[in-house]
């Protein structure tokens, strides 16, 4: 059957040619035939007969081209599958083992390597850094004013620097109005970082000035989606808003900002320059730079800390100590939070892959061992050792190949569960794709270390005592076994640790109070658009009519709108350095560190369960545009006024552009802690102003201002709650877009990160455990029908069955121990790896490492018992006969 | 029609080379060579010829292409490899050897 579908296959051309190669042979003899006086139809009959049975010969030759090669494989691969089909649970548990090891690793391993390996989409990517200084109360790396204009000019380490002002959003004003981002950069950026438009050309220095006509790059997505990748889009303008813009080229297809962001759209970043050159004035900016061949990042700092230590004159004394010089490379800057996880995620895979490899040795060592009569019985039948060879070649490769499909697929559903639950910011993710390459690797390797020992019994010379089925066991390899089980043993010990550590951390960060109820809690964020609402007024008027629609739909308990809501971050923060009491001085180390500063309508408190400890929380009578109240967290009143009561007492908060030009406030009240940064990482103290009715609202940047937060708290149900007020809001505006979340689906996102590692680590651990549970079950149901003529002689001779049990079970008990106590080091110093990832558990945690020994222990001794039972029900006297 | 000679399909490969020795030619030029060149005494079932002229393509003693006949037809043209022309002398000699011993043997019998 396969051999006529395979003909079919490879001879549809050999076909055609050999039926024209033999036509023409009869026909040329036709035509001799009729020359020499024969009639046509007696002419071809004639010379028909004369080249005989046309049909077998076609058959014949045919053969000739298919056969040679195809025939011999095709029954090796008949014999596999056959004899692979009389062991089906040796087939199941190998394929199974290969597909888990290869699904696993390819997964995991596509996802990591665009992290870890890829090249970025930058010419000579690796000499590209990232250049800046960091301080405490800054979210992002800086460059400030003159600091970068000088460094610019001075610096030697660097073919080029360049910088970017970063995102902001930026809403096309024409006809299908869509907000974008726009990135922000300086004329060199996209050449230094060897970027070319895939279409047109970047700006010149000279674009980007401020009074310079306005140009702009655009996205290769945005270039389909919205000018149908015409190539006519060039000099086309595009208004943004509210000005005209001429674009002058398209960013390549593969276009990322280092940072990773969406960026929709470049344009010129127009550095205001009487700013720019006023000390420690202008826009932040973020440096990026390209490395000189051969200097390195260490060499570049060294010969930028001149430099940094001449723009530190401009910081304000008591900061300097916080302010510091960053020089990463730009792989290290995209990312940063993953790096660690990446490589511990690799390290668990290859953990699992080596258990995989193990597995597949193991089951292929027993099986080789059961077969050396076979192998001795056919060698003796004339097979030759080449084709002995060749026959477990075969085997292994249809076993490879079969499970080389299952782990594909296995692989691909990983991934995209991977992608389904990762958190936000793993860089690239989205990217993924199955490596081929590595599923070629993993599956070489598992199918490798299985041919390995597969082939030694092909390699043996048969033995007359093999033959005769005396002494079937050989000795030689049994050494091989345990350690293979012991292998398996300790990779799983590895995994089964480091899993139950996260998993614990896990289970300490979902145990912390986020200090806010999420129960019954909807919060919906608008962002106002910088069109329309272009004034304070305008912002100001639309915040307070939906404030009071939403305060009056039936069914809610506790309204309130703030600029931002714990647990987020804050959307403003200033120095705690800047923060102190009215009356006395209260030195702070350095900056200390930032505090969180939210404007909220009285009801904040209430809507979100935070207790007020002391004092009150704010009135509707604090909204006048004349008060000058505060409410602080327990830990800002406790840094502020320690061992005395906050309330009513006064704090200065410097403020305006006068360095001490500064606002003196009351405080009214102290409300308790929040998180507001993330589950493992210290809070923020928070200062809590009043929104109030009007417009002053001085100091608040525009971007900040535009957005607000609306915090609901009602029995009504989400969904429908949800719906009300996006309704409330499109009565008001039909262009303000809405984002609407649980508060439990905050506090959830919060411990994302931590849940998605351990999920994997415990998806690879069961996986591993379950691995090692089928090898040591495999082994120890291998050796028991190996020994039983020897349990026979035992059992003879007076043993009890518990005897056996203990001899089976005593054996695969010692291999684990000394998996054990392998795997314990190993464990430790994962464990000390993970150290970072963990929460309030020791990376040494005793009990977490004994419930993973004692959880291995008992598989493995549960693996050994069942076959151990087998043993005691045999038969002495049947054994004993077969000898 | 005189009998085919037992011996004839094997050794078949011989004259299959010896007549591409110096032309290539297609499947029915080989047969005609043959049979003419052996004044009508040695005649092929003329289909057997092509499962040979496959096996020892297969096996590179000879090569095959399609080239355009006199007539302007297509034909798949046979003609001899190194490996070919190397075994052909090979066989030669066998035949050489053997010719003269067996024929020593008839003279002296």
């Amino acid at each position: 059957m396969i051999r006529r579908l395979l003909r079919r296959l490879f001879g549809r051309r050999l076909n055609d040619e050999l039926e024209e190669e033999l036509q023409f042979h009869i026909e040329r003899r036709a035509e001799l035939n009729r020359q020499e006086g024969m009639a046509p139809e007696e002419a071809r009959l004639s010379a028909r007969r004369q080249f005989g049975n046309a049909l077998l010969i076609r058959e014949e030759t045919r053969r000739i081209h298919v056969s040679i090669f195809v025939d011999s494989t095709l029954q090796d691969i008949q014999h596999a599958a056959r004899s692979l089909a009389r062991a089906p649970m040796f087939t199941l548990v190998a394929v199974l083992s290969i597909a888990l090891g290869v699904g696993a690793t390819t997964a995991v391993f596509s996802v990591v390597d665009l992290i870890l390996f890829r090249s970025l989409p930058y010419a000579d990517d690796t000499r590209l850094v990232s250049v800046a200084m960091t301080a405490p109360v800054l979210p992002r790396p800086f460059l400030l004013g003159t600091d970068y204009l000088e460094w610019k000019r001075s610096q030697t380490p660097f073919e080029a620097l360049t910088s970017s002002s970063g995102f902001r959003d930026c809403d096309v004003t024409e006809s299908n109005p869509v907000r974008l981002r726009c990135a922000q950069l300086e004329s060199t950026f996209l050449p230094t970082f060897g970027i070319q438009p895939q279409l047109g050309r970047t700006f010149t220095p000279e674009e980007d000035r401020r009074n310079a006509p306005k140009v702009v790059l655009i996205s290769d997505g945005l270039w389909h989606s919205r000018f149908g990748a015409s190539p006519a889009v060039l000099d086309k303008t595009i208004s943004l808003d509210g000005q005209a813009q001429r674009i002058i080229g398209v960013l390549p297809k593969n276009f990322e900002m280092p940072t990773l962001q969406r960026a929709d759209i470049v344009v010129p970043q127009a550095l205001p320059e009487e700013q720019q050159v006023r000390p420690n004035s202008g826009r932040p900016l973020e440096g990026f730079a390209r490395l000189k061949p051969g200097v390195t990042l260490e060499q570049a700092r060294a010969a930028l800390e001149p430099l940094f230590r001449e723009s530190l004159k401009w910081i304000p004394p008591q900061f300097v100590n916080d302010v510091k010089l960053k020089v990463r490379s730009v792989r290290d800057v995209q990312v940063a939070d993953s790096r660690r996880a990446s490589w511990i995620l690799l390290a668990s895979v290859l953990a699992v892959l080596l258990v995989a490899c193990a597995n597949v040795a193991n089951l292929l060592l027993a099986r080789a061992s059961s077969r050396e009569r076979e192998f001795a019985v056919r060698a003796a039948l004339g097979a030759g050792r080449g084709r002995l060879i060749r026959q477990t070649f075969t085997e292994s490769l249809l076993l490879a190949g079969t499970a080389g499909v299952l782990g594909c697929g296995l692989g691909y559903s990983l991934l995209r569960l991977l992608s389904a639950f990762a958190p936000d910011g793993i860089p690239r993710l989205t990217q993924a794709a199955l490596d081929v390459r590595v599923l070629m690797l993993a599956l070489a390797s598992s199918v490798g270390s299985g041919l390995l020992v597969g082939l030694v019994p092909a390699f043996q010379s048969a033995k007359p005592e093999t033959l005769a089925g005396w002494r079937t066991v050989s000795g030689r390899r049994t050494w091989m076994r345990p350690i293979l089980v012991a292998s398996q043993i300790a990779g799983s010990l590895v995994l089964l640790t480091s899993a139950s550590l996260l998993l614990r951390s896990l289970w300490n960060l979902q145990a912390v109070p986020i200090g806010v109820r999420s129960d019954n809690v909807v919060t919906a964020s608008l962002v106002l658009g910088a069109q329309q609402y272009a004034g304070p007024e305008m912002q100001v008027a639309f915040f307070e009519q939906i404030e009071t629609r939403i305060a009056s739909v039936p069914g809610v308990e506790f309204s309130a709108v703030a600029d931002s809501v714990a647990p987020d971050p804050p959307a403003l923060t200033t120095l705690l350095a800047h923060v102190q009491p009215d009356e006395r001085e209260r030195r702070v180390e350095g900056t200390g560190g930032a505090v969180s500063r939210r404007e909220v309508t009285p009801r904040y408190f209430a809507a979100l369960g935070i207790p007020i400890i002391s004092g009150r929380a704010f009135t509707e009578a604090d909204r006048v545009l004349s008060s000058e109240r505060v409410v602080l967290s327990e830990s800002l009143a406790r840094f502020l006024f320690p061992n005395e009561d906050a309330v009513n007492k006064r704090i200065r908060v410097a403020r305006g552009p006068d360095p001490n030009g500064h606002a003196v406030l009351e405080v009214i009240g102290v409300a308790a802690n929040v998180k507001n940064s993330s589950l493992t990482e210290a809070d923020l103290p928070e200062m809590y102003g009043v929104r109030k009715h009007g417009s002053n609202m001085s100091g608040i940047p525009l971007e900040v201002r535009r957005r607000v937060v609306l915090i609901v708290r009602s029995a009504i149900r989400t969904d429908v709650l949800a719906d009300i007020i996006r309704s409330e809001v499109a009565s008001l505006d039909t262009t303000v877009p809405v984002t609407i979340d649980t508060m439990a689906q905050k506090a959830a996102h919060l411990s994302d990160r931590p849940r998605f590692n351990a999920l994997l680590l415990t998806l690879f651990a069961s996986i591993s455990l379950e691995l090692a549970a089928i090898g040591i079950y495999g082994v120890v149901a291998f050796l028991v029908a190996q020994r039983t003529q020897e349990i026979g002689v035992r059992m003879a001779i007076g043993a009890q069955k518990q005897d056996i049990i203990r001899l089976v079970v005593g054996q695969a008990a010692r291999w684990s121990l000394a998996g054990i106590l392998v795997g314990l080091p190993a464990s430790l110093y994962a464990g000390h790896l993970l150290h970072d990832l963990l929460f309030q558990v020791s990376q040494r945690d005793p009990r977490t490492f004994a419930v993973a020994v004692l959880l291995l222990a008992v598989t493995a001794l549960i693996a050994a018992f069942i076959p151990s039972i087998r043993a005691t029900r045999v038969d002495p006297v049947i054994a004993l006969r077969r000898e | 029609m005189p009998k085919q000679p037992d011996s004839l399909q094997g050794n078949l490969e011989f004259l299959v080379l010896k007549t591409l020795e110096t032309d290539s030619q297609h499947g029915f030029g080989i047969t005609q060579y043959i049979q003419t060149a052996s004044d009508g005494l040695l005649r092929l079932e003329e289909g057997s010829l092509y499962p040979a002229l496959h096996r020892m393509e297969k096996v590179r003693l000879i090569k095959g292409e399609w080239k355009v006949t006199k007539n302007g037809r297509r034909a798949r043209y046979y003609k001899l490899t190194a490996a070919g022309r190397k075994r052909l002398l090979e066989v030669h000699e066998q035949w050489e050897t053997l010719s003269k011993g067996i024929g020593k043997i008839l003279r002296f019998a």
